[in-house]
């Protein structure tokens, strides 16, 4: 260490010892100023045999303590630093072990879990629900949410605690060393706003450290430091990710992104889920984002463009609104299903007929005409049925008509029906040539079947036959004239031919 | 108003028009218009100017980024009807005025910039009534705003322009400011009145449609904003964060996102909510932070110190503001992580809403583009989420991204470790298989699963089938292949624990100190394999060869908590049993409140110093425990704490334990004692509930009074009727009691619960003997051996029915299998120590 460094620590620690308390606030505002004395700090620190380490411990820790929120941050700003040095000497099982380091940062641990009162300090938060009016949003126009047992178990807010109570420490141990360290990293990470360029370099240093050393990685890194592994802890590496996710966003682009891969690397190996979560959703939110590794001191990266506010989505693609749309339009169709409607249904299917089929094949009509009354075909079946064969007729309507047409009928795509019928059971062995013949494609989902289905008659009066069946018109477009019923098994997709 | 009052059919209709944008039916309208009157000619040209201007821009629009094309063929037709409509002067002055800032606008289409600041500076824009205005007015004067504020932009500061006459001073950097600020005030005015004017739109709109006749109108499509209105809304925040002025610019998103949405501002909405989050998450912290309805602090670290000069102060107020959302208990966020994630949970539910299910060809794009921001928000709730370590919700959230995740492994993945992290594990392991599928290649995800399996689920099988996955990768699993030998290692090593048969049982012995051999070989560095290596020699009662590998291990990681205690268990199997109490201690300094170690602890002492020290152990056993749990009940309130969660890990770790035997008939009280704090603790162990505290008062009183003691097994009968553990406690107190019929009836009992638990048989078996039923005994105890073949006192005790049979060869045998196995016998067995990935 040089002479002039050492001669600007040793006139900080005569200073503030000579201050008077009233002078406190206008020191504090002044210590910006000292641009020497910042990494004169830091090379005490690192070197860990200085004289002036002691006094300079004891005086980072009488600034944390004053209360004043400018001293309490500079000292903090060393904290990744320390933590370093701290680590490093613990695992080389050095006996001289910098106590004065340890004793720093227990002191602020201590200080930090309690609050004014002394009271153990318990960090907590809401979480937010979108079924309480906010100053951001109404309930009513977010529409159904879904009812998940979490969201049931805490309809309203609830408040829920991240951090504390802890317990005090005397010292460290294997035991408490990461419980304490995690929490020194969350009151640092508390503070990231007011952390200077150094200290997050310092900060994405120490992760990358203690995740590599001893690992493969090192070599790869070139660090010579110390060699020998580090246990960590999930939660100290998700700290640590949060902090170098700061730093990657606020111009330390190239000390960050390594430090992400080790602390990703690390989280791997050791197989910790909640690391491996965060710094995923990182690295994968950051992909988009092209990060500029500024130059200039202090600037963020945190840049916004004007973006067009149309939907970048196409009107006639199926979403789940305009599927929750569809839903709602059904409930309000009561008022139809006389017989003539039901005609139309095979009005649809000659309309979609596919070309090429053979032509001796009849239409498919579903003979279900005389029997409305038993049939719970639904009626919401029907009308969709008829807007269908509406969409059909009016392709002769003109384009424009035509361009409507096929936005409803892609919207009824996905819409199921279900209908519920004593009658129109399959012949058995008719099933195989009903698939080869149809047009539209109605699965089935048997609730109960009829032992080899049965006599094939019109009029089955079985209960057994209750089928519920799908309309799948898939658009006109994409009628496909084979089923893929091969996905989906539960079901049995069949094409409803002319002699049923 | 007025405009309003005196309208007759037509105008209305001409006024509604001119709302809706349905500019292709207004020459129709002018037609009629100046068929009634003469003097409607003026207003014939202003509306016939408008509608060609918005059709161009319709056909031509401006893109975001480039600058006007200068004047165009089709715009002179535009100019020659504004420039008739104003020439006149024959216009009501609220036409003059729509007249005025429609060719300010021309101006700037045709990029006379100067020229449209003129007509700017002519027409007072901050005059304009907004009180009682149409609803297309509303839209022009917006777009008035918005147009000025892209012409200050660019017409260079200190050059003439009736706004800011300093013509001829050269341009100060006062006046650089000065200038700064109007274009934001622009800016923001125009934004604040695009959102009025968008609410009132669509009041008028949905309020059209009700008194309209049934027939939906046609014009129900979704209103498109234009260039100069999204640039108003977005400009002004656009500005702040270039000058590195964050304040402003979260204060902007906040104005614009309290404002209460329209059906046209629902996608801005979601970007800027989204970008809110990511600034609330990337650039600020709980201390810098500030609420939504808080006043921004003076001074912020979130602005650029070296951009002090572009300080912008809000100073204007219009007469009239576009609605917020209001009422009572509106939930205001107090601190960052809860803004980001309510602003998250609103852009989520509108990303959700637009997901693109169809599968066809054609919308790919769209299916891409709603993943693409669904994955954004869902990472950044991740992101916000994992921070608070709430990773219950996270899990629920992304299994809401489900239906986005068709093939994505990202979101798999995702799914996989939040429910992982959220303790759901079963469901976590079906999820990572899906993962496997998705990315075969990458060994972490098996070794997850094997994680889980050998873990939580104890599903050795499937734990078997990941852990092979992992090792048939081969060289290409890299550092994870001796990861993957280890797993599979575990995986034999329960088997073999776990197997009932002594044959297998061998079997998976072998194999497994053949995996964990191979896995030590892979990566000498690693701890974990040392020690794993070393506990299975252990268990295979290979002690010398066990302490050279674990002191291998704790070269490599000296503070090792499960290293230490093996090497402490491996001391007492050589019956060095005051070294293993050093090695505890040793241990105990570093984990104070590891209740494995005290429990060895108080074997050894037992064994060593006396039951007296032992004693004290225990009690301060229970003093952790108290302390522990009183420290826990208070954060109890939330779900997933992770304190909470803690101590059910902690919980999980004590299930290893097992309890001590109670082979001396004549125990003393101490004795008592030591079996009721297992009890306490293997309640404890199973459910933690209030009760604890109660039960403990009743351990102190059963220490005094033996008699006691029974009552309380009676209270843990009650709570826990169907543990084989407190059967078999029963039990004991009944045999202390000299109830040998009454023992054996719970010796039964317990049986008949966990048909292998080795202590019941033993004990049932030297009840049996007693009884002089030597067939049976001797059947239960060849069982028992079955079971766990290294219990030396069972052997004992089967040797001493044989003896009692007059098998004296048999005997001989089990004898001295029973003093070869206790020569090598720890003090407590091998398998307390944990084993896990």
């Amino acid at each position: 260490m040089l002479a002039m460094d050492q001669g600007v620590v040793e006139e900080w620690l005569s200073e503030f010892k000579t201050l008077p308390d009233s002078a406190i606030s206008t020191y504090a505002a002044s210590l910006k100023d000292k641009g020497a004395l910042v990494p004169s700090l830091y090379k005490v620190i690192r070197e860990n045999y200085s004289d002036l380490l002691e006094p300079v411990c004891h005086q980072l820790f009488e600034f944390y303590r004053s209360g004043v929120p400018q001293l309490q941050r500079f000292t903090l700003q060393f904290l990744p630093e320390l933590l370093w040095s701290f680590l490093s000497v613990s695992a080389a099982r050095d006996p001289h072990t910098s106590g004065c380091i340890e004793a720093l940062l227990l002191g602020i641990y201590n200080l930090e879990i309690v609050d004014k009162d002394g009271q153990s300090k318990i960090l907590s938060f809401t979480v937010p629900s979108l079924s309480k009016p906010s100053v951001y949003h109404e309930p009513s126009a977010i529409g159904s949410i879904a009812l998940t047992e979490g969201a049931l178990a805490n309809h309203g807010q609830s408040r829920v605690v991240y951090s504390g109570p802890h317990l005090q420490r005397e010292t460290f141990n294997a035991q408490n060393r990461f419980e304490v360290l995690t929490f020194l990293l969350l009151c640092y990470n508390a503070a990231l706003s007011y952390m200077t360029t150094t200290s997050l370099q310092s900060l994405c240093q120490l992760s990358s450290r203690v995740c590599i050393c001893g690992y493969p990685r090192q070599q790869m890194r070139r660090y010579k430091g110390i060699s020998s592994r580090l246990t960590v802890t999930s939660e100290f590496l998700v700290q640590l990710i949060t902090g170098i996710h700061y730093a990657l966003c606020n111009g330390e682009v190239e000390v960050g992104s390594k430090a992400l891969d080790d602390v990703l690397y690390r989280a791997q190996l050791e197989l910790f889920p909640e690391a491996l979560l965060v710094g995923n959703a990182i690295k994968s939110s950051l992909h988009g984002a092209a990060l500029k590794s500024n130059n200039k001191e202090g600037t963020r990266s945190i840049q916004v463009e004007i973006t067009p506010t149309s939907s970048r989505i196409s009107r006639n693609a199926v979403t789940s609104l305009s599927i929750r749309g569809h839903r709602w339009k059904r409930h309000d169709a009561v008022d139809l299903g006389s017989p003539d409607e039901l005609m139309d249904i095979s009005e649809v299917d000659e309309g979609d007929w596919p070309v090429g089929l053979g032509s001796d094949l009849t239409p498919p009509t579903i003979t279900i005409s005389n029997s409305v009354t038993t049939l719970n075909l639904g009626i919401k079946a029907i009308k969709k049925c008829r807007l269908g064969g509406r969409s059909s007729k009016d392709k002769e309507a003109g384009p424009l008509a035509a361009v409507r047409a096929a936005s409803e009928s892609a919207e009824l795509s996905v819409k199921r029906l279900t209908l519920t019928s004593s009658q129109s059971v399959p012949k058995a062995g008719a099933l195989t040539s009903l698939t080869r013949t149809a047009s539209a494609v109605f699965s089935r989902s048997f609730e109960q079947v009829n032992s080899g289905n049965g006599p094939a008659s019109n009029h089955v009066a079985s209960e057994a036959g209750r089928y519920s069946c799908s309309l799948q018109e898939d658009g006109m477009g994409y009628l496909s004239p084979m089923p893929n019923h091969t996905q989906r098994s539960p079901s049995i997709s069949i094409h409803l031919g002319s002699d049923l | 108003m007025t405009t309003r009052k005196s309208g007759s059919r037509l105008e209305t209709e001409i006024e509604r028009c001119r709302s809706e944008g349905q500019w292709d039916k207004i020459p129709e309208l002018v037609r009629q218009l100046s068929a009634k009157l003469i003097s409607n000619d003026d207003l014939g040209e202003l509306l016939l100017g408008e509608c060609k201007l918005q059709a161009y821009l319709k056909e031509n629009p401006i893109k975001q980024g480039s600058s006007p094309r200068g004047p165009r063929l089709k715009l002179v037709e535009v100019r020659k009807h504004l420039t008739a409509a104003l020439d006149r002067g024959n216009l009501k002055p609220d036409y003059l005025q729509e007249a005025s800032l429609l060719m300010a606008k021309l101006c700037y289409v045709e990029a006379e910039f100067r020229e449209a600041l003129g007509h700017y500076g002519r027409v007072n824009l901050d005059e304009m009534q907004l009180a009682g205005a149409p609803v297309y007015r509303l839209s022009m004067i917006a777009e008035a705003y918005a147009t000025k504020g892209l012409c200050l932009e660019k017409v260079p500061a200190g050059s003439p322009s009736l706004s800011n006459k300093n013509s001829g001073s050269p341009s100060s950097s006062r006046s650089t400011t000065d200038r700064e600020q109007e274009i934001i005030t622009c800016y923001e005015k125009s934004g604040d009145i695009a959102l009025l004017y968008l609410q009132e739109a669509e009041k008028a709109l949905s309020a059209g449609i009700q008194n309209r006749s049934p027939k939906p109108g046609p014009t129900t499509q979704e209103q498109e904003l234009g260039y100069f209105l999204e640039t108003g809304l977005q400009r002004a925040h656009v500005i702040h964060f270039k000058n590195g002025n964050l304040t402003q610019g979260v204060g902007r998103f906040r104005e614009i996102l309290r404002a209460v949405e329209t059906r046209t501002t629902q996608n801005l909405r979601m970007t800027i909510a989204r970008q809110l989050a990511e600034i609330l998450l990337r650039g600020m912290c709980e201390q810098s932070y500030w609420s939504p309805l808080e006043d921004p602090p003076a001074v912020s670290p979130l602005d650029d110190p070296t951009r002090q000069g572009h300080i912008y102060i809000k100073n204007y107020s219009l007469s009239r503001s576009p609605r917020l959302y209001s009422g009572e208990n509106l939930f205001c966020p107090q601190e960052n992580t809860e803004e980001a994630l309510l602003l998250l949970l609103i852009s989520e539910s509108m990303a959700n809403r637009d997901a693109v299910l169809s599968r066809i060809p054609e919308h790919n794009n769209d299916r891409i583009i709603s993943l693409q921001s669904a994955s954004v928000v869902y990472d950044l709730l991740t992101i916000a989420l994992g921070r608070r370590g709430q990773y219950e919700m996270l899990s629920e959230c992304l299994e809401r991204a489900m239906k986005f995740a068709f093939e994505e492994f990202h979101l798999w993945y995702q799914l996989a470790l939040s429910l992982m992290a959220a303790g759901k594990s079963a469901r976590a392991v079906k999820v990572l298989k899906e993962c496997i599928r998705l990315k075969p290649d990458d060994p972490t995800i098996p070794l997850l699963a094997v994680k889980l399996c050998i873990g939580p689920l104890h599903w050795l099988d499937e734990g078997e089938m990941f852990a092979k996955m992992v090792i048939d990768m081969g060289e290409k699993a890299a550092e994870f292949r001796a990861k993957g030998y280890m797993a599979i290692g575990l995986v034999y090593s329960l088997k073999a624990t776990d197997a009932s048969l002594r044959s297998s049982q061998e079997e998976y012995q072998r194999k497994a100190l053949g995996a964990f051999q191979r896995a030590q070989s892979l990566s000498p560095t690693d701890h974990l394999a040392a020690f794993y290596l070393a506990l299975q020699l252990a268990v295979s009662r290979q002690i010398p060869e066990a302490l050279g590998y674990v002191r291998q291990a704790l070269q490599l990681q000296g503070d090792d908590v499960h290293s230490l205690h093996l090497l402490a268990l491996l001391l007492s199997a050589q019956k060095h049993y005051h070294d293993a109490l050093n090695i505890i201690e040793m241990a105990l300094s570093e984990y104070p409140e590891n209740f494995n170690l005290l429990y060895t602890k108080v074997k050894l002492e037992a064994m060593c110093r006396g039951p007296e020290e032992a004693l004290l152990t225990c009690k301060h056993m229970l003093q952790i425990w108290k302390s522990f749990y009183n420290l826990t009940n208070p954060s109890d309130s939330g779900r997933g704490s992770s304190l909470l969660d803690r101590a059910i890990a902690d919980r999980r770790q004590l299930n290893a334990m097992t309890l001590p035997d109670f082979s001396d008939p004549e125990t003393g009280r101490q004795q008592v004692f030591l079996l009721i704090w297992d009890f306490l603790l293997s309640v404890t162990l199973n459910f933690h509930s209030g009760k604890t505290d109660a039960l403990k008062s009743e351990v102190y009183i059963g220490m005094s009074k033996p008699a006691e003691a029974a009552a309380c097994t009676q209270e843990a009968a009650n709570l826990f009727p169907t543990s084989h553990n407190v059967l078999y406690m029963r039990g004991q107190i009944a045999e202390l009691k000299g109830n040998i019929e009454e023992a054996k009836r719970w010796y039964e009992e317990a049986l008949s619960i966990n048909p292998t638990h080795v202590k019941t048989m033993q004990r049932l078996g030297l009840i049996l003997h007693q009884l002089q039923r030597y067939s049976l005994s001797e059947k239960v105890l060849r069982d028992a051996v079955q079971v766990n073949s290294t219990a030396h006192d069972v052997w004992n005790s089967l040797g001493e029915v044989l003896q009692a049979q007059g098998n004296a060869a048999a005997a001989t045998e089990c004898f001295l299998t029973a003093l070869e196995l206790e020569a090598s016998s720890p003090i407590l067995p091998f398998t307390i120590i944990p084993r896990a990935l």
